[in-house]
């Protein structure tokens, strides 16, 4: 590549209006993973209002070297510095990469769907979110600027939840998020116009432009060469992880960028069309999916189809609903003949990562046999060796862990798997993703040689020039074909034009059959306030004493325990995790409470706060090491319970004067467990409303998305373990005051009852939401269930079940009426 | 050094070793400094074992279907199934099928709602089968105000407490239940499918394996298990009482975790499963020797459990982070915490 040298410096300084400076330099830069070097020796070194475009093909070498700049991974070898300055990659993470003035807008979102448009913006520049009440204003205010001055008449609500904007929208606040950092020297845009329309890409461009020429840096890396010739300054291409070439944008050409970054105008074989007989259809494809057609789309032995259109368009969800015709959807989609799949995800979707290549392989066929049959290895090699020989791979290699093969090589293992599986159609989702070019060579030919064979195969690709070896391409837009080409009429342009044409009237019919669903979902949402309110209704007319301010009392006063371990098992089930020790946590406290803070209170404090301490510290070891929550907290409930059995091994004690009188006290007008138990409500209101309750949700949602904006998981973990911690101590402390005695085992059943209460109130097992209004009034509805079953004149034997079963059926409900596209 | 390098890459794939090693020098440990310790000893901590490696296998089952699967029920099927053994069996060898019989019908009947609960409705695991868990406790005191007696049939004691020279026969059926469990994960189908779906749920359904088929088996394959226990425990202790199944709930997570089978699933040795079950008596077992409270000897196995998994944890880190390396497509730094086992 020395012909090609970079163009000479003076030329470059013409085009930069702006003084240079180097804003960050990366010099020297390798990065090995195994066996594969992903990054050798590149030197990036990038201007204030310079515009890098950085191209080259998948697994170049792009992503590596955008992560090592912004902190995410360290290099092998080589230097970063800042205006001159070394820095060291040892204390260099994503926080530092931000402070020093390094933002990224990544491929893949990560903004926080749960939370606002608004506490988004939050998330990224929490400096100014002092905790006090209008903080949020000052981010709608910001949000609003941003999103405007990049993306006028943009009509993005900064109010609105970021999971119910269109991916498009995403994409423009994500990009403004970044560019209204206070701050900013450099944003590193990855792929950021892959699902904006041309208006708005445009917008994007001068915004760009204009940020340029005040002094700001850009990298902008994307598939789509006219836009680098267009908006770069720079460009910069990689080519198996080394620098191709960099030179002025000026003195390229796309036809030249294509050759530099290992393209080659032959390199996708043609199809030959004659071997297609379109005898039998084995894949048939009609209702709303076609509609758009006219036609039905029947699909024969020996063809490829290509499904192409903006990423995220139904392409994915056709493959998978060919391979597993379901219900709903079965009367779009027919098939006949067996289906095998080849995924392009590797690590989400193909590897299984603690198997060698040959049982990666060999899944294939075993899947298929029955379940009680004898695996032999000699027959899995075997049938193995011959699909790998087909594919070049290397059988010396089936001994190795899959994980240590390089893309390419464990992408033909996902297809040597398929192979073995030898079945007549052939499902393929994006299988050359990050694969180098040779192994796509061999992918395409063994392509043509399956389908000359007689079988079919349907392909999704990301990259459009792959379409051209396909017989026929239906092109989707908003989750239908909306364009079938075959033969000649496929081309790139036909392609590109076809996807966005139709998106703006498919994408307003998908509004309508949404309420029958909401209806049932807000029934469910009342659930434990009819469900209170029935309880409440049935316990008075047996017992009309019951609605006195005493009989309240007496009947809501135990409930109190149960709503102070339920908030605490909400910031826990909001971060996505289950903590089976809370209820022996707050057994615990009740015992020490009762013993060592009755006879010693200065130690009993001490005491006190030591076990609140460890109770975080469980948090942070949980996800320190990454360990399952349940066990942990399972493991720690014995701790809890081994601690209090050991200080007290029969239940007795006494509640200090200061504790009970904390809950004995009265207003005569209002019942003063109700006033409790709204003051809690409250408080945990107020945390959640709190930046910190915003950070929390965070979390729950997208700790990936969170580490990017720089936030400590290890950090916010404890934190929420103590707050956890610190309501489950109150509980504790509760029940010694109510019970003015304290016994280990008061607090056990609460652990499944907190956890059923904040179900009951809303909120998600997966995590990011905190309902607090919602799971007390569970809270004190399961708590009822026994003095209902009581003044019912049922056994108390039947409590447990009740309360099982309670929990089973709310589960149930919420899994029937859950929002199917929240699954994923 | 050479051999330690090759043992301990052996290890690496073989991790039932570190519970058998655990065994063999609390074992020694404990002959030398008590002088009570004999063979004979050990078989009677093998007895005890054998209960818990029932219920550990079940379990090992569940975890190894993934995403953190646990079957928090079996601690009511245990009990609940010594009281229907009590019912239906009432001392009577003639009743002995009748009551095998209820006992796997009962397991079947708990491992069908929990699968329909995990894999029918979506429901996690761990609620699915603490709410099951419930919803038993409620049947056990039911059966346990209609028990009469606590007669217990000849045959199943013997079963139960009985010796072949010297060997105790529960000793005989958990190691030969351990076997077959090894063979079954190692050269069936269905042990492949299980490893598979336990790896990588999202692969195991495109490689065309009904994943729900086999989570469900793992679940059924629990209760049966922890149902027949039941039966067993009962006759070991002479009748039956209320939460006598509560601490096989942690000990048979923790025998699983110790015994080197995967928490995140995918990985499991019954092997493993056996040593670590004998390990965790032993330690109960010492810390009766010593004298230790009953509230210590729950603090010391929730240690134990919590200290293996922040270890395990390390291992699954460093695989995290080859799947991060060879995808290049990981967003967290997992070089950083993980001690690398760099593969050769």
């Amino acid at each position: 590549m020395s012909h090609l040298a970079a163009a000479d410096p003076e030329d470059a300084a013409a085009t930069m209006p702006a003084a240079r400076s180097d804003v960050v330099s990366l010099s020297k830069i390798t990065k090995s993973f195994g066996p594969t070097l992903a990054n050798a020796a590149i030197d990036l070194a990038v201007s204030a209002g310079e515009i890098i475009g950085l191209v080259g093909g998948n697994g170049a070498g792009k992503s590596t070297l955008m992560r090592i700049l912004c902190g995410a991974t360290s290099p092998t070898l080589g230097s970063i510095s800042f205006a001159g300055q070394d820095v060291s990659f040892v204390d260099y993470d994503t926080a530092e990469a931000q402070r020093r003035g390094i933002r990224m807008v990544h491929q893949e979102l990560s903004l926080c769907a749960n939370l606002s448009v608004a506490e988004n913006f939050f998330l990224e520049t929490p400096g100014e979110a002092a905790n006090r009440p209008g903080w949020r204003a000052l981010y709608r205010a910001r949000a609003r600027a941003a999103l405007d001055a990049v993306f006028p008449a943009n009509g993005i609500d900064v109010n609105a939840e970021v999971g119910h904007l269109s991916i498009a929208e995403r994409q423009m606040v994500e990009i403004s998020r970044a560019a209204a950092t206070p701050g900013v020297k450099l944003i590193v845009l990855d792929e950021p116009t892959s699902s904006l329309d041309l208006d708005r890409s445009r917008q994007l461009r001068a915004f760009i432009r204009e940020r340029a020429r005040s002094g700001l840096a850009f990298i902008f890396i994307s598939h789509k060469l006219q836009e680098i010739i267009d908006i770069a300054t720079q460009v910069m291409v990689l080519r198996n992880g080394r620098t191709a070439w960099r030179g002025d944008v000026a003195t390229t050409s796309i036809g030249q960028l294509v050759q530099l970054m290992g393209g080659d105008a032959n390199s996708i074989h043609q199809h030959s069309a004659a071997a297609v007989s379109r005898g039998e259809a084995l894949v048939r494809l009609s209702g709303f999916l076609t509609a758009g057609l006219g036609h039905d789309i029947a699909i024969g032995r020996g063809e490829i189809i290509g499904l192409a259109g903006l990423e995220g368009s139904g392409q994915k969800e056709l493959l998978h609903t060919i391979f597993e015709p379901d219900t709903a959807r079965g009367a779009a989609v027919t098939r006949s003949g067996d289906a095998g799949f080849i995924a392009g995800d590797r690590q989400k979707e193909g590897v299984f990562p603690l198997w060698s290549v040959l049982g990666n392989i060999s899944i294939g066929s075993l899947a298929r046999r029955p379940a009680l049959g004898l695996v032999s290895e000699r027959a899995n090699r075997e049938a193995a060796a011959d699909a790998a020989g087909r594919l070049r791979l290397d059988d010396k290699r089936f001994g190795s862990n899959i994980l240590e093969l390089s893309g390419g090589n464990q992408q033909k293992a996902l297809v040597a798997r398929a192979l073995v599986a030898d079945t007549p159609i052939l499902l393929l989702d994006d299988p050359t993703r990050g694969v180098d070019i040779a192994t796509k060579q061999d992918f395409y030919r063994l392509c043509n040689d399956i389908a000359r064979g007689g079988r079919t195969l349907i392909w999704h690709t990301t990259e459009d020039a792959e379409l051209l070896a396909c017989d026929r391409v239906l092109v989707f837009s908003g989750g239908r074909i909306v364009k079938e080409l075959s033969g000649e009429a496929i081309t790139e342009s036909a392609v590109v034009g076809a996807s966005f044409a139709q998106q703006a009237d498919t994408r307003a019919g998908s509004g309508k059959s949404a309420t029958g669903a909401g209806l049932a979902r807000g029934l469910v949402n009342a659930a434990p306030f009819i469900g209170l309110a029935a309880v409440l209704a049935v316990m008075i007319s047996a017992n009309p004493a019951v609605a006195s301010i005493f009989g309240i009392d007496l009947l809501l006063m135990p409930a109190l325990s149960l709503v102070l371990v339920t908030a605490a098992q909400m910031f826990i089930v909001g971060g996505s995790e289950i903590d089976l020790g809370v209820g022996a946590f707050a057994g615990l406290v009740s015992v020490l409470s009762a013993t060592l803070l009755y006879d010693q209170p200065w130690l009993g404090a001490l005491t006190l706060a030591a076990a609140v301490a460890a109770y975080a510290g469980l948090g942070g070891l949980i996800q320190a090491r990454k360990i399952p929550a349940i066990v942990v907290t399972l493991g720690a409930s014995f701790i809890w319970m081994g601690l209090g059995y050991a200080l007290q091994p029969t239940p007795g004690g006494a509640s200090p004067e200061w504790l009970s009188a904390m809950f004995n006290w009265s207003l005569g007008f209002l019942p003063t467990s109700i006033i409790l138990i709204a003051a809690v409500a409250l408080v945990v209101l107020v945390i959640d409303r709190l930046p910190l309750g915003v950070v929390l949700r965070g979390f729950g949602n997208n700790p990936t998305a969170m580490v990017r904006s720089g936030w400590s998981p290890t950090r916010y973990a404890l934190v929420r373990y103590l707050v956890a911690g610190l309501f489950a101590a109150a509980a504790g402390l509760s029940l010694t005051a109510i019970n003015t005695a304290s016994d280990i085992n008061s607090g056990s059943s609460f652990t499944l009852l907190s956890v059923a209460a904040v179900v009951m109130g809303g909120c998600s097992l997966l995590g990011g939401v905190i309902s607090p209004v919602g799971a007390i009034a569970g809270a004190v509805t399961l708590s009822l269930i026994g003095a209902l079953l009581g003044t019912l004149n049922v056994s108390s034997d039947f409590n447990a079940a009740t309360q099982g079963l309670v929990l089973i059926a709310l589960l149930t409900l919420r899994s029937l009426t859950a929002d199917r596209r929240s699954e994923q | 050094m050479n051999g330690l390098a090759t043992f301990s890459l052996w290890a690496q794939k073989n991790r039932w070793v570190w519970s058998a090693i655990g065994v063999l020098v609390l074992w020694l440990v404990l002959s030398v400094v008590t002088n009570r310790f004999s063979l004979n000893s050990l078989s009677g901590i093998m007895l005890s074992a054998s209960f818990l490696t029932v219920v550990g296998i079940g379990q090992m089952f569940v975890v190894t279907t993934g995403r953190g699967n646990i079957d928090l029920s079996v601690a009511s099927v245990i009990t609940l199934s010594a009281f229907v053994a009590l019912l239906t069996i009432k001392g009577q060898d003639a009743n002995l099928a009748i009551g095998v019989g209820a006992a796997i019908l009962l397991g079947l009947a708990v491992g069908a709602l929990n699968s329909l609960l995990v894999v029918g409705l979506n429901i996690p695991a761990i609620i699915a089968t603490l709410a099951t868990g419930y919803v038993l406790a409620t049947a056990t005191l039911l059966s346990n105000r209609a028990i009469s007696g606590f007669a217990v049939s000849p045959l199943l004691k013997t079963l139960a407490t009985g010796r072949v020279s010297g060997v105790p026969v529960m000793a005989v059926i958990a190691i030969v239940g351990v076997a077959a469990t090894a063979f079954v994960l190692r050269y069936t189908v269905f042990g492949q499918l299980l490893s598979a779906v336990g790896q990588n749920r999202a692969a195991a359904r495109l490689a065309a394996i009904r994943n729900n088929r086999v989570i469900a088996s793992a679940f059924i394959i629990s209760s049966v298990l922890a149902s027949l226990n039941g039966l067993l425990l009962g006759a070991y202790i002479g009748g039956a009482f209320l939460e006598m199944g509560q601490p096989y709930l942690l000990q048979s997570i923790a025998a699983v975790v110790l015994g080197g089978t995967l928490i995140f699933g995918g990985s499991a040795s019954a092997v493993g499963t056996l040593f670590a079950s004998i390990l965790l008596i032993l330690i109960v077992t010492t810390m009766q020797i010593v004298g230790l409270p009953p509230g210590a000897q729950d603090i010391v196995q929730g240690i134990v459990v919590i200290f293996v998994l922040a270890l395990a944890g390390r291992q699954v880190l460093s695989r995290r982070a080859a799947v991060d390396r060879a995808g290049d497509d990981g967003t967290l730094k997992p070089e950083q915490n993980a001690v690398a086992i760099r593969p050769e």
